[in-house]
């Protein structure tokens, strides 16, 4: 059983999934409008179970991206047990996710590059706070956010993989892995809202990239290209949405679908710069 | 007559050190990297030993050849120079998964104690830094000749140390047990006096 728990692909896939579908279940018996909190509260358990849990305070990136996450976390549960929704909520958000990006990226911030690079992470944090279409309420469609989210980490992972960066990939995937558990509660009927622990979720996709881009040779650049899934609920308003069961399954399959071309993208283009060779260790 | 001039003359060669054994004061060197190899063995899923090195190593010793256990040693690695022979493993080796040599460039030894076991060879204790955690380790210390190179025409000293030190304990815990947690240390230095 140990041997099993220590394999890469269990680690990063079915350890996570059956986590995320866990927590996303128990929250929905529990409080229904915190199951999104299922997604980052899979993650977390993940990490600690995976990596281990970080000192505090953590001494490397990696272990501010988990209390980060922790912290985003509980200020999403609680802004969403308190009811905060619209420009406040998406005010706590930026707030929480621009600090804890400059709290990773300041050990890193030593050349040109690495500057551009936290300019276009805020900017993104800036998209995921703020944008239209990227909040929606308790009882509208939680799938169009959480195809993003899988998406940005499945671009993430596949990246860090290709670039000898296991340990980040496997958080990605395992956060994608989250998602998609939550993405199967909610499909073919949609149960669930979206609220800021889902919004803190994608979040935590962007503090990953930034870990990757700023402590790694990855070539993260080919992250912009797996961007266009942050128009997942723009897209879903041109894909017809059939009144019965199989219209609305058919609907979110294909959000995700789309959604999820762009990490494909983004992936490919990894590959195709770095010969694909990964780490023998 | 004969024995005052023997002791005025003892006393005067004592004083400006003439008498060199029974005074030997510590002598600075420093690290020559051409010929110092910081080298580690680690296990590999229980089929081989990968063998890799620091290619960028520096530091200086202060070394008292009459008390040994009075000399002094200070190394420092930029971890970024790990070279396993395989571009895309050190690629990796350099990521947060184990030297994550953008946030802890260096890597630093600074001894603590060296206990004399034996007429060239020695337990050289110290501090190990490295993912900016600091524990003791111990090296087996072996020290080969000290003396005019023939190559270089330096005063040169040479050292040998072998060590193990356990990774998880410094938090590199990626891999760990199937990529060895234990890690051998083959040190070879040779330092000039500066």
């Amino acid at each position: 059983m140990s041997e099993l728990l220590q394999d890469p692909f269990v680690q990063s896939s079915v350890l996570p999934l059956l986590v995320g579908l866990i927590l996303v279940g128990a929250l929905h018996l529990l409080r229904r409008p915190l199951a999104a909190a299922g997604i980052a509260a899979g993650f977390l358990v993940v990490f600690a179970l995976v990596i281990g849990l970080p000192a505090l305070p953590p001494p490397s990136s990696i272990g501010k991206l988990f209390w980060a996450s922790a912290a985003g976390l509980l200020i999403g549960v609680v802004a969403d047990v308190a009811g905060i929704r619209g420009r406040v909520a998406s005010a706590v958000l930026a707030v929480w996710l621009a600090a804890s990006l400059l709290w990773i990226a300041l050990p890193a911030l030593d050349s040109a590059a690495a500057i551009v690079s936290l300019v276009v992470l805020l900017g993104t944090a800036a998209w995921v706070a703020f944008a239209r279409g990227s909040e929606t309420q308790e009882g509208e469609s939680p799938t169009a956010p959480a195809a993003t989210l899988l998406a940005l980490a499945l671009a993430v992972g596949g990246t860090a993989l290709i670039g000898s960066s296991a340990s980040i990939a496997q958080m990605a995937l395992a956060l994608a892995a989250s998602a998609g558990g939550f993405l199967l509660w909610n499909w073919p009927v949609e149960r669930h809202g979206w609220g800021l622990s889902g919004r803190v979720a994608t979040g935590i996709a962007v503090l990953l990239a930034a870990v990757l881009a700023l402590f790694t040779q990855t070539q993260a650049a080919v992250l912009l290209l797996a961007l266009p899934a942050l128009f997942a609920g723009h897209v879903r308003r041109f894909i017809p949405l059939g009144d019965g069961l199989i219209g609305r399954a058919a609907s979110s399959a294909a959000v995700t679908v789309v959604a999820v071309l762009p990490a494909l993208v983004a992936i490919g283009a990894a590959f195709a710069l770095t010969g694909g060779e990964a780490s023998p260790y | 007559m004969k024995k005052t001039l023997f002791a005025a003359a003892l006393f005067v060669a004592t004083a400006t050190g003439a008498v060199a054994p029974a005074f030997a004061a510590p002598v600075s060197y420093k690290i020559d990297p051409a010929h110092t190899a910081v080298a580690f063995i680690v296990n590999h899923v229980a089929f081989s030993n990968v063998i890799g090195r620091f290619n960028t190593v520096g530091g200086d010793v202060t070394f008292d050849k009459d008390a040994v256990e009075k000399s002094v040693v200070n190394v420092t690695i930029d971890t970024a120079s790990v070279d396993t022979n395989h571009a895309k493993r050190d690629e990796h080796l350099r990521s947060p998964d184990f030297f994550n040599a953008k946030e802890f460039p260096k890597m630093t030894f600074k001894s603590t104690k060296i206990e004399k076991t034996g007429d060239k060879t020695g337990k050289l204790h110290g501090d190990l830094t490295m993912l900016g955690v600091t524990k003791p380790v111990v090296l087996d210390i072996t020290f080969n000749k000290d003396g005019v190179s023939p190559a270089s025409k330096l005063e040169t000293a040479g050292f040998s140390a072998r060590g193990t030190v356990k990774r998880t304990e410094f938090g590199m815990k990626y891999g760990a047990p199937a990529i060895g947690d234990d890690i051998q240390l083959l040190i070879e230095v040779e330092a000039v006096k500066s």
